[in-house]
């Protein structure tokens, strides 16, 4: 009888303490929702700021993720089939943004590429500080970690004996790469890519440290938020329920597009490759 | 279970010398604007201090900040607060003027508020709405300039000290800031005037907050910055007396 109680007494304490955090986790974005009604945030969504910060916010997500694919997906790839001296190290050189406070990736990158940086000083085609190109730079140096983890994770459940045969079959390893490697690896490739999206979206430390914050130049959705709160609170909360909108889509992207690579050889990636990439 | 218990008693015991300790000292939360971050210690060193650009203490303050004084860089905002009932009427308790600054090894090469429209030339302003940046938008617009001098600013900051502090690290080649901002780093950057007939009128308001449950140690703290040693202090740090000399005052109070 006392156990029984006990069970049930346990049970109800997990369940609590489950709902709490759930909701928890969900108020703060039901609070967004019940302050922006769907006809304000269309009003606030013509203010010429408004626009400005979502065009600002897509041109410089976009090159920074371009960025992000053209050179990370090289680096994943060596770094999950190759084994040298200094591996390790590498892996974490990747994943040192990951963990770093964005505001000392800002300044960082103040000193290194600002005018009177490391770089900056000294080539001026390296200052770039309080420009949009230090947006994209900015992005892609916080987001970039979540792609690569996760195209390594990707790269390394493929099958080996995949690309080996394609090698005897006769292609070369540039024919192997495209025509094996990246399909094979591709759900795991896209759910990095919504990853750092999503991470990228929301940048504000660095940006504000490295690029400043001017509309329609260096002034992102979340610069914006941050700038309306003080001037037109719907403005901001409308583009907080847009930023909501699209981070949910990012994360429905992610779980297709991981749904996708489970395969009898791979049971489960997990979301930042931490138990296949170990 | 038990070790819950024991856990929530240690918080209980670490907690107590704390709140006993505000207990004996009344200590208030002095919301204030950024360019006050060097004065208010020096008149009052043991309140609290909040400092930021004026619009976000208002922000903070309209959605329940724990403020107990607010001290604005204009008279609009603490009157708007007033207006809707936050804060007590505000009262003017000093004035200031503004300068441009830049690095000391003035890379650009500036002389005057002319220069900051030549080809290249990197500016740094406080936004608009921020009570700097309104300002610097008044002078700019009451000198023909704004068009010029807005195509060649690259930030827009939420306070008048990041300002400052990317003209003293060379980030940028001139900004616009308090003079009195200009006196806090000596040596660090050069100071351009801006020409009197262009300059706003910067007068810095004060008030209560409604929501205070410490009022009359709030009173008392505006009592001390209105004292006469409160504005000597002010002056040594090179704000200007609250009302202007007499042969100056104009029609308004």
């Amino acid at each position: 009888m006392k156990t029984r109680l006990g069970d049930w007494l346990g049970g109800a304490v997990f369940v609590v303490l489950a709902a709490v955090t759930l909701a928890f986790l969900v108020l703060p974005i039901v609070g967004i929702f019940v302050h922006t009604t769907p006809g304000k945030l269309f009003v606030e969504l013509s203010d010429p700021a408004v626009r400005d910060a979502f065009v600002v916010t897509l041109k410089t997500s976009v090159a920074a993720q371009a960025l992000i694919i053209v050179f990370g997906t090289p680096t994943a790839y060596l770094l999950a089939t190759r084994r040298f001296r200094g591996h390790a190290v590498a892996v974490t050189l990747v994943e040192l943004p990951l963990v770093l406070p964005p505001v000392v990736a800002g300044i960082g990158l103040l000193v290194t590429l600002g005018r009177v940086g490391l770089l900056g000083s000294r080539v001026p085609f390296f200052s770039i500080a309080f420009t949009q190109a230090a947006v994209v730079v900015a992005v892609a140096y916080v987001a970039s970690p979540l792609y690569i983890r996760q195209a390594i994770a990707a790269f390394e459940v493929v099958d080996p004996r995949l690309p080996a045969a394609s090698r005897t079959l006769g292609a070369g390893s540039v024919r192997t790469f495209f025509r094996v490697m990246l399909p094979l690896a591709r759900g795991g490739l896209i759910a990095g890519l919504a990853l750092s999206f999503a991470r990228g979206l929301g940048e504000f430390g660095a940006t504000i440290m490295f690029a400043g914050s001017l509309q329609g130049v260096t002034r992102t959705l979340p610069l914006a938020i941050y700038y309306e709160l003080d001037v037109n609170q719907d403005a901001a909360l409308a583009m907080g329920g847009v930023l909501i909108l699209v981070s949910a889509l990012l994360l429905l992207t992610l779980r297709i597009a991981l749904s996708w690579q489970r395969s009898p050889s791979n049971a489960s990636p997990s979301l930042f490759g931490l138990s296949s990439s170990r | 279970m038990k070790r819950l218990l024991l856990v929530l008693g240690l918080f209980a015991v670490l907690a107590t010398p704390a709140a006993s300790a505000t207990r004996s000292t009344p200590k208030i939360n002095v919301y204030a604007a950024a360019s006050l971050v060097n004065v208010f210690p020096a008149i009052d060193a043991k309140e609290t201090y909040q400092f930021a650009g004026s619009n976000t203490l208002a922000t903070q303050i309209k959605n329940g900040a724990p403020a107990d004084v607010f001290a604005s860089a204009n008279m609009t905002l603490p009157q708007q607060l007033h207006d809707a009932g936050y804060c007590s009427k505000p009262i003017v308790f000093t004035r200031n003027k503004l300068v441009i600054v830049v690095p000391s090894s003035n890379p650009a090469h500036i002389s005057s508020i002319y220069d900051l429209t030549k080809k290249d030339v990197t500016v740094d302003v406080a936004a608009p709405g921020v009570p700097v940046g309104t300002y610097t938008v008044q002078i700019l617009d009451n000198m023909n300039l704004y068009n010029a001098v807005e195509a060649n600013v690259v930030s827009q900051e939420t306070d008048v000290t990041t300002v400052l502090a990317h003209v003293t690290s060379g980030q940028v080649d001139a900004g616009f800031v308090y003079s009195t901002d200009a006196k806090s780093v000596p040596g660090k950057v050069k100071v351009i005037k801006i020409p009197a007939w262009a300059q706003p009128k910067v007068k810095y308001g004060i008030c209560v907050v409604s929501a205070s449950t410490n009022k009359t140690a709030a009173h008392a703290f505006i009592r001390r910055v209105l004292s006469a040693k409160g504005q000597l202090k002010l002056r040594k740090y090179g704000f200007l007396p609250r009302v202007k000399p007499h042969h100056h005052r104009h029609r308004h109070t």
